[in-house]
């Protein structure tokens, strides 16, 4: 049976296809917001709804214009890129009622570690500290003020701020030297770090003080010849000076 | 609230390795995306089967061609689930199609999968079973009368010439199907491997790796659908169609395993800078799935016990028991695929300097009785679809009741 030639079982088939594209189509004009596809893929007047909710953060500019003698002191300070709803949490409700709603005030070991745990992955420099070595149980409010947060007294080991090195140092063949056998450090460094840098070696001469033929170091140390040896190359391009592998 | 939170924090942290950063703590893609490339794959893999017997001529898959397109239906149909519930709100689902983005794969998934359902595979069943509809149209009573004369759309032409049509057309969109089928799970890998920030992702060869996956899963389904419906009916099985579907099977996973090995070669010698967390993940969060479930249980396991029941000299009863543990083996291999895949993918993080874990729920939308509901649901169609639709061939034989006297 057919009709108009078309076999029977199209039409149907044809018949559904047309209401499923029907349906789409009214769909589209019905359901598709107006603003839809103003400024994006997406609904434009959701913007003001988005912009009209209730707002958590003050902003730092709103903490300032009350304790702007805190805010001083912090501007100063190696704290000076944390805005003060980092450590105190959300205080917008605080702002609008200052007496009835306070901020929190974090007192705990764990809320400082939280950045200044040892964690490998943190930038060299970056103070760190292993909590269960320094001054265990003791609260870090107790010797360091969060507002200014350097520390009570000037740090007697490199490893307070370069851990991560220390740590990679000390279970290295470099592990008897001192850091300063290799780094110059100025005095200044110890209370503008990045101001006033430590030296490093610059010449292959240096590691020859020690690791070259003839040199005047102990004899369990390799040796190679300076002039052979890795020709052109500086001494660091391949043996990473924290952690030196002896070649073979 | 703030100093809660805090505790829980640093009750937390101890679990991840190394560094992370603060928003790749939570792994954001749950179980829901494991399951859901593994159901879209079967039905790709049924599809694709279905359609060597079609387009290809392999006869002796006859047993198995109705009802790998049932089972490739039973699994598209609920292959959406996982995403609607790891996504939430459904009644946003179909805002999709309303507004098509067309720069969003995930978006246009809504196309491919409609595409898939609507002009591939529920056209190829109806004009297969056009015939048989009309027949029990007219045989059955009761409201299964009015079902089937509902599915005849008005169509109840059998003169030869109507049914000349229905085989013709029907092997026209077969062949249609096959790209999309391809497309539907090929594109499944193209989401994950054009993810440039993911180098556990990101490969040109995800799409192609997906697709014989799904070819793999798909067969493997279709051998332990065949011999459990084959068993429960207390048929004789066709042991011509259970060895093509095991040679089959063999040279997919073949070509599967080699496209994976040439993948995962091809990243070692590159050695990109996230060589040293992958390697890191994969002997230690993945292990299990990695090593030992999806290669060493997955893959070269079934991939011998197949070998040795396909082309050995063994008994029948055998080689039975072997393709079926095989198959099941494959079914938990691939699973495995997909979870080192999207779990994998985010159990490292992008500073490529730590690792994190994934804890998976027991309850609720994304957990683990969900996750084995939405396996088992499939299933539960299929029965349902085979009781409306029988697929089975009339002349089947009967299994013998005794075994015979030694």
């Amino acid at each position: 049976m057919r009709y108009r030639g078309v076999p029977q079982q199209i039409l149907p088939i044809v018949l559904i296809f047309a209401v499923i594209i029907a349906v789409f189509v009214t769909g589209r004009i019905l359901f598709v917001p107006e603003s839809f596809g103003e400024l994006g893929h997406y609904r434009a007047r959701s913007i003001d709804e988005n912009a009209a909710h209730d707002i958590s953060y003050a902003g730092y500019q709103v903490c300032y214009d009350c304790h702007d003698d805190v805010a001083d002191e912090k501007a100063q300070s190696n704290h000076r890129s944390l805005s003060c709803e980092v450590c105190h949490g959300p205080a917008a409700d605080h702002a609008e009622a200052p007496d009835e709603v306070l901020p929190e005030i974090p007192r705990s070991r764990d809320f400082c570690t939280l950045c200044h745990g040892y964690n490998a992955a943190r930038p060299t420099g970056f103070p760190q500290i292993i909590p269960d070595q320094h001054n265990p149980g003791k609260p870090c409010l107790r010797c360091h003020e969060p507002h200014t947060p350097e520390p009570p007294h000037t740090p007697e080991k490199c490893s307070a701020c370069h851990r991560e090195i220390a740590n990679v140092k000390a279970v290295s063949h470099h592990a008897s030297l001192e850091c300063t056998r290799c780094h110059e450090v100025p005095p200044e460094h110890l209370s503008a770090p990045r101001s006033a840098r430590p030296k490093k070696p610059s010449t292959r001469e240096f590691c020859g003080e020690c690791h070259a033929r003839g040199a005047d170091s102990p004899r369990e140390i390799p040796r190679i010849d300076l002039a052979e040896h890795g020709q052109r190359y500086m001494c660091w391009e391949c043996h990473y000076p924290h952690s030196p592998e002896a070649g073979k | 609230m703030f100093i809660s939170l805090l505790q829980i924090l640093t009750s937390e942290l101890p679990k991840i390795t190394g560094y992370i950063y603060p928003n790749e703590y939570e792994l954001h893609w749950s179980i829901m995306i494991v399951v859901y490339p593994y159901l879209t794959g079967l039905v790709a893999g049924a599809f694709i089967l279905a359609s060597l017997e079609r387009v290809f001529n392999v006869k002796v898959l006859q047993p198995v061609y109705r009802l790998s397109l049932l089972s490739a239906l039973a699994f598209l149909l609920i292959a959406p689930l996982p995403l609607v519930l790891h996504l939430g709100h459904p009644e946003r689902a179909l805002e999709m199609f309303l507004t098509p983005h067309t720069k969003s794969a995930m978006a246009m998934f809504g196309f491919v999968y409609a595409w898939y359902l609507l002009a591939v595979l529920l056209l190829e069943i109806w004009f297969d079973y056009r015939k048989d509809i009309v027949t029990w149209s007219r045989e059955k009573t009761g409201p299964l009368k009015y079902f089937y004369t509902a599915l005849t759309l008005g169509a109840t032409d059998l003169s030869e010439k109507a049914l000349a049509f229905d085989d013709k057309i029907g092997r026209t969109i077969t062949i249609i199907g096959i790209p999309s089928a391809f497309l539907l799970h090929g594109y499944v890998g193209f989401i994950f491997g054009s993810v440039k920030a993911n180098p556990w992702w990101s490969s040109v060869l995800m799409p192609i790796v997906f697709l014989f996956s799904a070819i793999v899963s798909g067969i493997a389904l279709m051998l332990l659908v065949y011999m459990v419906t084959t068993m429960f009916r207390w048929k004789a099985m066709n042991m011509l169609c259970l060895n093509k579907l095991g040679e089959f099977l063999f040279y997919a996973m073949l070509v599967d395993f080699s496209l994976e090995l040439l993948d995962f070669t091809q990243r070692l010698y590159e050695s990109e800078e996230s060589i040293a967390i992958l390697s890191q993940m994969i002997t230690n969060r993945l292990f299990v799935s990695l090593i030992i479930s999806q290669i060493l249980l997955g893959t070269l396991v079934p991939m011998t016990a197949i070998a040795m029941a396909r082309f050995g000299k063994l008994p029948n009863e055998l080689r039975r028991m072997l393709y079926f543990i095989s198959a099941l083996l494959v079914q938990v291999g691939i699973f495995s695929t997909r979870w080192n895949v999207v779990i994998g993918g985010q159990l490292f993080s992008k500073s490529l300097r730590g690792l994190t874990v994934y804890k998976m729920q027991l309850f609720g939308l994304e957990g683990l009785f969900m996750t084995i509901a939405l396996l088992v649901l499939p299933l539960i169609i299929l029965y349902v679809l085979t009781r409306l639709f029988p697929p089975w061939d009339p002349n089947e034989k009967r299994r013998p009741t005794a075994p015979p006297a030694s």
